[in-house]
């Protein structure tokens, strides 16, 4: 397979999401119209979209939002308003009303059905994001102690929001410790939580952390018993202080 | 009839009724689909009062659009989504200070968004179903997650993504990619 191939074919995802500029669109609908992989990729991927848009928390708009949008409808039809009337038609509103409330009663037990439980798995995630859009947001760069020369580890806290959290490299957990990070303040460290990396030392999460702590002075991450400590009491594998003005 | 077609039976002929001049179809096409619709601005665009006003601007497309609305086009439901989608990203741009892309023809780019259609079938999903994507979503690694989140409900680019996460532009396209197909093959399985 080519190069230019496998460049293009790289843009697949992006273009399913609607994230291409102009030209990388024309430039891949260019390619798709002659690769049959890339085509099945891209409509391989275009379910997953319809997922994404429905799998937000489930809000209803206020009553005044309703009249807003239907106040507007009302003169933009007034003169196709007049005809229907004389085609004696009048009677639809009230039928359309009854069964429309049928389906819409159903359609939307079935909407909250579908995301009841979706929105609990997305939370998590939207709360990383809103870390990282946070107007607060502070960078910590962790270095790796005597015990873990080789671990980092990089640290996005925000009072309001919470601690996204990614390290690399950290050595594999001995059996019954876990690691513990810890967002470090003047008066005591504050435990954001526990943290189990993957085979390769690597792991990212997500913490809320108490929102009524003192500034950070630093972040650290110590090995601790499984299940947490409420204060550390093993050795510190990787420490960081706040990198001003980020 | 299967659930999803039924709705979407409906959901053509409020849109017929609509471009014959019947109100209250305006009424049931609203009801029907408010919900979804303004959970999905009000994800995107974060404020309520912005969240209606992008709300009020869908539902203004949808109703000028009745008449020329082509049922081959897919399930109404995701035309909606996809102008909500679409129309709170425009806001999301129009805010951001960045002025070579709202210089840009990009700026509408996502009008279009032709290959963000979603399917039919997705647009309803059952309980089983939806447990198997959830799974899926839950199994993403997060950095996967918020990089597809940051593409879907931000409508960063994949440029603007590297940029935010520190990462290398190869690396977030693999990243978005690797956890659309993740997404996909649970999909799959669950024969969506």
């Amino acid at each position: 397979m080519s190069a230019l191939h496998d460049e293009l074919k790289a843009n697949a995802a992006g273009y399913v999401l609607g994230i291409l500029d102009a030209g990388e669109r024309r430039e891949f609908e260019a390619h798709l119209a002659e690769c049959g992989e890339c085509a099945a990729e891209v409509a391989s991927l275009r379910p997953v979209i319809g997922v994404l848009a429905t799998a937000v928390p489930q809000v209803t708009p206020r009553a005044e939002a309703r009249a807003r949008v239907l106040g507007q409808v009302i003169p933009s039809l007034g003169e196709s308003r007049e005809f229907a009337s004389q085609r004696g038609i009048r009677w639809l509103p009230l039928a359309a009303a009854v069964a429309v409330a049928a389906g819409a009663a159903i359609y939307a037990a079935r909407v909250h059905q579908q995301v009841v439980d979706l929105q609990a798995q997305l939370v998590q995630a939207q709360s990383a994001t809103s870390v990282l859009a946070a107007p607060d947001l502070a960078r910590i760069d962790l270095q790796g102690q005597i015990v873990a020369p080789d671990a980092r580890a990089r640290a996005l806290w925000s009072r309001t929001r919470g601690l996204v959290f990614s390290a690399a490299n950290l050595p594999p957990l001995p059996a019954g410790k876990v690691y513990q990070v810890w967002v470090v303040t003047e008066q005591a460290p504050v435990s954001a939580g526990l943290l189990v990396p993957d085979v390769s030392g690597g792991g990212t999460a997500y913490y809320m952390t108490p929102q009524d702590i003192g500034p950070p002075v630093a972040v650290a991450v110590t090995l601790e018993p499984a299940g947490g400590v409420p204060a550390p009491t093993g050795d510190r594998y990787l420490v960081g202080t706040p990198t001003p003005g980020v | 009839m299967q659930p999803a077609a039924q709705s979407q039976a409906e959901d053509l002929d409020c849109l017929r009724r609509l471009a014959s001049g019947d109100q209250a179809s305006a009424a049931a096409l609203y009801d029907r689909h408010a919900r979804p619709v303004y959970s999905l601005i009000l994800r995107i665009v974060g404020d309520e009062g912005e969240a209606e006003d992008v709300l009020q601007e869908v539902f203004a497309q949808a109703f000028r659009q009745a008449i020329r609305y082509d049922a081959s086009r897919g399930p109404v439901a995701a035309w909606l989504l996809m102008m909500a989608r679409s129309r709170s990203i425009d806001r999301l741009r129009s805010r951001r200070t960045r002025p070579e892309a709202q210089a840009s023809d990009d700026q509408h780019a996502m009008d279009e968004m032709p290959g963000a259609m979603p399917d039919a079938a997705t647009s309803m999903l059952s309980e089983e179903q939806t447990r198997i994507v959830q799974r899926a979503l839950g199994a993403l690694p997060l950095i996967q997650r918020v990089a597809i989140e940051l593409a879907y409900y931000d409508g960063l680019s994949h440029r603007e993504i590297a940029e935010r996460l520190e990462e290398p532009l190869g690396t977030v396209k693999t990243r978005i990619r690797l956890g659309l197909l993740k997404l996909r093959d649970a999909l799959t399985e669950a024969r969506i």
